[in-house]
């Protein structure tokens, strides 16, 4: 036992030894858009970490030990809110995250609480699904909630880290206004869309939807985060047809089967679009992830 | 003709009369109508101008408010009347439970209430309720009462009362203090409440040596360091009343240490690893129906391990769980056994337990799971031949294998069957249906 005590002592005094402390903030972004947003208004003056990757559902991800050393270290969370990291984030908070970055400090920024959340709930209970109080969180799929983040964000930034505000509202101002050339080109692009149907497995692009006029024809599952059922399927496949609905969206993690299922009965094209960028360090650009959900809309309204 | 030029001329006269008289009604009228469309104008623009005047001044108010909410931080909890009440949750679990065995007793070790076999037939297992909240921007407090049956009336157990120290106390980053009752960090398990176990009973070592779960009363200070690969270390005092402990008469016998680390294996696997000590004095402790009673000092010494591969990166879809734990006890005091007669015999021995188990998620509905638990009891001096602490050199030993069916993060049903061999040509074949429900908030559980 003595032996085991020395052991423990050791690693406890080695840790505690001073580390080098990097001046750099710290940010860390719970989905791959916020950190890819935090990298054009930070650029290298923060280090950047992102928990979680596009093709990972925010929802189910486990608060795992990685996790918490990061957010130990993290002087800003950004992240999406709306209770979307509701099972992880509240559990890395407790385990290890500074006072500095707790709910109402400074650096927690939730990107849901400052744009208006679509698909509020009218009833809060458990038998409707996995319903989130404060409203639909999937924010980031309208373009003009990023022009918004962004600005939220430098003005966070600059508080944060005052010696590099200007640095921070040049490259915002810079970000904004490329934003605002790339959402009039976007928006023409829109009218091929306007008004087309459009089926989705779960609801993950109701703001995509929403600014680009397309409208939901169907849900494929009968409850947001319940797997959809045979025969709830049956009764969205006499709801869908081609000629009221141009594809049925799905991102990387849903379940690929009902989608291909309803393909196969209704004709309706299946598609799989990218809910987000890269995950950092990995390239990966906001504006590329529009003009490429776009272009695959494009594509599929062509059609006949 | 004069008999017609009159009366048109009359008629054209008249007509002439009464339009002008018309006329002249009518500019009247018109005059009194602008006249008052002017008051209302004016009254109207006056009533413009105050509410513009008004709306500016929202409008700046709005602005500074918004401004000083960007700069204050956004909280994710509205206010309603009842937003401070704390969070409540409930658990349900009930078990039919079927054995081929009619008693069941580790052999080798005193194991006491919790340890035992559950009750055969149909029983709900405990009802939890939880409240928790901040208290302030210091403290937070959490209770776990556990509503059980125990010898043929409901009990309340409270499993869990404390308070916890929030980052606003202003202690160093990533220190936390708890202090109160609580599932102590030992092991992996024990800090996990037994509803979200992936099996329906615990694995030997914990019904061994810790009656379940060890929660005594006491403190723990524990710290996240500040290093890149994530490692935690705690320490705590104790009261020394619950089981591997009891009857403690200082009030603060036993102490625990523990350190962890853990990390990822690429981008969809992680794994953690720890090592705790739980070493401490009894005056007292009951075990085998109070038939056994052991004095003296008990050392327990654990190592723990944990590996999840997520092939897709989702822990929704497909996901493995590897997790072991070893256990290593040593004890140097007196035994007394009532029913073999075996009074304060001087006792000084190692005995050691172990569980490994995998589980598999097969789909976000399936998994299914299989675990190994053994024990090695210490060897006996010839005053306790025979008693209970003697397992006539069998190591009692655990197979279980179960597959449950999730209906959502608040509900589970699980079929598991065990087979126990717990002394030498003697096995007990269980089946065990269990439901698993939580209404209410449910706390995130531990990685």
């Amino acid at each position: 036992m003595t032996k085991i005590k020395l052991v423990v002592v050791t690693v406890l005094l080695s840790a505690l030894w001073p580390i080098s402390v990097s001046a750099k903030l710290n940010i860390f972004a719970c989905e791959p858009e916020w950190g890819a947003l935090a990298k054009e208004i930070a650029g290298n003056k923060a280090k950047i970490y992102v928990a979680t990757g596009p093709d990972q559902d925010a929802h189910y991800i486990r608060a795992k030990p990685s996790l918490i050393a990061k957010i130990r270290r993290a002087d800003l969370l950004f992240c999406t809110g709306a209770s979307l990291e509701v099972g992880w984030l509240p559990l890395l908070l407790q385990r290890g995250a500074s006072a500095e970055v707790q709910p109402g400090q400074l650096g927690y920024l939730m990107a849901a609480d400052f744009v208006k959340t679509l698909e509020k709930p009218l009833m809060l209970d458990r038998s409707l699904g996995d319903i989130h109080p404060e409203g639909n969180p999937h924010i980031h799929l309208d373009p003009r909630n990023i022009a918004k983040l962004a600005k939220i964000l430098e003005e966070r930034l600059s508080i944060l880290d005052t010696q590099n505000a200007s640095f921070y509202q040049a490259r915002a101002r810079s970000f904004t206004r490329d934003w605002g050339l790339l959402l009039a080109r976007w928006n023409k692009r829109l009218s091929k869309l306007k008004g087309r149907g459009i089926a989705v497995h779960h609801r993950s692009w109701s703001y995509l939807l929403a600014w680009s006029g397309l409208t939901e024809t169907a849900m494929l599952e009968e409850k947001p985060g319940i797997a959809p059922t045979a025969m709830y399927l049956n009764r969205v496949n006499n709801r869908v047809s081609t000629k009221n609905t141009i594809a049925i969206l799905r991102t990387t993690f849903d379940d690929s089967e009902p989608s291909k299922w309803l393909m196969e009965k209704s004709g309706v094209p299946a598609i799989v679009l990218p809910f987000s960028v890269p995950r950092l360090p990995k390239e990966g650009s906001l504006a590329a992830l529009f003009n490429n959900i776009l272009t695959k809309l494009e594509n599929i309204a062509v059609r006949p | 003709m004069i008999n017609f030029v009159f009366p048109l001329t009359l008629c054209i006269l008249l007509l002439n009369i009464t339009t002008t008289s018309n006329l002249n009604a009518q500019t009247k009228n018109t005059d009194s109508i602008l006249a008052e469309i002017n008051t209302l104008k004016q009254s109207y623009e006056s009533r413009l101008k105050t509410l513009e005047t008004k709306i500016n001044e929202l409008n700046q108010k709005g602005k500074t408010e918004q401004r000083s909410e960007k700069i204050k931080g956004t909280s994710s909890r509205k206010v309603k009347n009842n937003s401070f009440n704390p969070s409540i949750g409930i658990v349900f679990n009930g078990k039919l439970a079927d054995y081929t065995k009619t008693t069941s007793e580790i052999a080798g070790f005193g194991v006491a209430h919790e340890g035992e076999r559950g009750r055969e037939g149909l029983g709900i297992g405990e009802t939890e309720l939880n409240f928790s909240a901040n208290a302030d921007n210091k403290f937070y407090g959490s209770t776990t009462a556990a509503i059980v049956r125990e010898d043929g009336a409901d009990k309340i157990e409270l499993e869990e009362a404390y308070v916890e120290t929030l980052p606003g106390l202003g202690l160093p980053s990533g220190v936390r203090l708890k202090a109160g009752r609580a599932f102590w960090s030992v092991g992996y398990l024990n800090e996990i409440h037994a509803h979200a176990d992936d099996f329906a009973d615990r694995p030997l070592p914990y019904r061994a040596y810790l009656n379940k779960a060890y929660n005594d009363d006491g403190v723990q200070i524990s710290m996240v360091l500040p290093t890149e690969r994530y490692l935690e270390i705690g320490t705590g005092l104790f009261r020394g009343d619950d089981f591997p402990f009891g009857s403690s008469t200082s009030g603060r016998s036993a102490h625990s240490g523990y350190i962890r680390t853990g990390g990822d294996i690429g981008q969809n696997s992680s794994w953690r690893m720890g090592a705790s000590t739980l070493i401490g004095t009894t005056d007292g402790r009951k075990s085998n129906e109070d038939n056994v009673t052991f004095v003296g000092d008990s050392s327990i010494f654990a190592v723990d391990g944990r590996v999840i591969l997520q092939p897709t990166g989702n822990s929704k879809d497909k996901e493995i769980i590897l997790q072991g734990e070893y256990f290593r006890r040593d004890e140097n005091g007196q035994y007394t056994d009532a029913e073999s007669g075996a009074t304060s015999v001087n006792f000084d021995g190692i005995s050691s337990g172990y569980y490994a188990q995998a589980v598999l998620k097969t789909s976000a509905a399936w998994r299914i799971g299989a675990r190994y638990s053994k024990m090695s009891p210490a060897d006996v001096p010839a005053g306790l031949a025979g008693s209970a602490l003697d397992s006539s050199g069998h190591d009692p030993v655990t197979y279980s294998v179960m597959t449950d069916w999730t209906s959502s993060e608040y509900g589970r049903l699980r079929l598991q069957y065990n087979r126990e061999e717990f002394s030498q040509n003697d096995a007990d074949n269980q089946l065990i249906l269990q439901y698993v429900v939580s209404i209410g908030a449910h706390g995130t559980h531990s990685f």
